[in-house]
Parts: structure tokens; C-alpha cells; sequence
């Protein structure tokens, strides 16, 4: 991900260790709210719909407890990652029926080209990784899952 | 067996496409990887998350590989997503 540095794209403030909601929706608007706190969404409906839409499209639950909800949109201007946990486990009708434990959203500027693909590959790379999933689910603060998170963009 | 094959959907091997591509290599009785056609890393295709982590773009040539008894079948369905335009699914 040469995106750009870690810090910049998920921000300790995008980093959430609190229980989302436990549907699938539920879940995605709590990490987009999270970015829309943090005053990088500009239009939350926009982005929201953007998200929904990929998801109807075909479900964004990759397999091995990850959802991955991710969409291009005018409503951010840079790239954004956001992430957070469920302890019990989200359907997100994965192929694999695993429920999604971890949960990143992607959201890109709509004239970002191929960053989100980027971003996306790069992320379920290190993710197919047994230990660093472990560390995620086991992470205690958020400076530690920003930290794995920086080895994702290295 | 294996194939090489050129990613036609302008999304790449991504959303409806991707999703459709592994369902399809899980219906089979056969073992299947792909990877990009120059690289010799493979990854297996039953894997939404393998086949998301590779990122293909539309215009890449992939390779597939397939081991069983279904080979040549499900190389033959997995061709045809791969060369189909996304609008025609």
C-alpha cells in the first residue's frame, strides 16, 4: 500500500476497540461514523449509499473473520481506512460463513484510480496471515493495531 | 492442466466478478490456483480473500491451475467469467 503513510490514512481516531453493532449494516455505519467524527466525510448519506451499494453488488465478508466494506466516493478527499472488532463476530455473508471479527473500511476519493484496489489488496494479503489476524483480535490499544496496520503499508 | 487467461471485466478480478469466480471454483471437484501469468506465486481460487489479496486488473493475463477430476470443467467455467464482461453476468 504506497499509498501513503499509515498515520494519514488511519489516524489513531479511526481505530475503534468499542463493540460495533451486531448487524452488518449496523456495523458499516459504525466505522463510517467513525471517519465522519474524525471530519473526513463530507457527506455521510453519500458515502453510506456508496458503501451499500458495493455490498449489494456482492457481500464484502472476504472469508477467516474479515469484512472489508469499501467504496470509491466524492464525499472524502483522501484515502481512508477505519477499523474495529466484534467479539461475537458479524454475518456478513461470507462464503466461508465465518462471522467477520475484523472489520476495515476502505473509502477512497472517486478520482483516486487504483488506490482502493490498492489498499484492498494489500490489506487481505497481510490479513491471510493466521498471526496477524491474532494480533488485531488481541491488540489492547489502538496504537498497537495502528502499528500492525503500518506493517501492512510496508 | 493449466490456462492462461485475460481479465476482461473492467473492474478486474473484483466485487461481482471475484465473487462469482470463487463460487465457481468451490462448486468443482478439482483443486484450484491462479496467479498472475508471469509470476509463479499462486494462490488458491476457492479463497475470496487470496483471490481479493492478488488485486488483478482488467487487461491481466492470468494463470490457472487445476488438479482433479473436474479440471478441464471448471477451468472452462472459470474462463468464462474471467473473459465475460461484467454487464453479460
Amino acid at each position: 500500500m504506497d499509498v501513503a503513510d499509515i498515520s494519514t490514512i488511519t489516524p489513531l481516531e479511526l481505530i475503534s476497540l468499542e463493540e460495533p453493532p451486531a448487524t452488518k449494516d449496523g456495523a458499516i455505519e459504525f466505522l463510517l461514523d467513525l471517519a465522519v467524527d474524525a471530519g473526513r466525510v463530507e457527506d455521510r448519506e453519500a458515502a453510506l449509499d456508496a458503501l451499500l451499494e458495493r455490498e449489494e453488488e456482492a457481500t464484502t465478508g472476504v472469508g477467516f473473520g474479515i469484512g472489508i466494506p469499501h467504496a470509491k466516493t466524492d464525499a472524502v478527499t483522501t484515502p481512508t481506512v477505519a477499523f474495529a472488532r466484534s467479539t461475537e463476530g458479524i454475518d456478513f455473508d461470507a462464503m466461508d460463513d465465518k462471522p467477520a471479527r475484523l472489520l476495515f473500511m476502505i473509502l477512497v476519493p472517486a478520482e483516486g484510480g487504483e488506490d482502493h484496489l490498492q489498499i484492498l489488496s494489500a490489506l487481505s494479503r497481510s490479513l491471510m496471515h493466521e498471526d496477524v489476524r491474532e494480533n488485531l483480535l488481541e491488540a489492547e490499544s489502538k496504537e498497537t493495531v495502528q502499528d500492525i496496520l503500518s506493517e501492512v503499508v510496508a | 492442466m493449466e490456462r492462461i487467461v485475460t481479465v476482461v471485466p473492467e473492474d478486474g478480478l473484483h466485487a461481482r466478478p471475484a465473487s462469482k469466480f470463487v463460487e465457481t471454483a468451490n462448486e468443482y471437484d478439482a483443486d484450484v490456483q491462479l496467479g498472475r501469468a508471469d509470476s509463479d506465486d499462486l494462490a488458491p481460487a476457492a479463497s475470496m480473500l487470496a483471490v481479493t489479496g492478488l488485486g488483478v486488473s482488467a487487461g491481466e493475463d492470468v494463470r490457472l491451475v487445476a488438479e482433479g477430476d473436474d479440471a478441464e470443467a471448471v477451468l472452462d467455467a472459470l474462463e468464462d467469467i474471467l473473459s465475460t464482461p461484467e454487464a453479460e453476468h
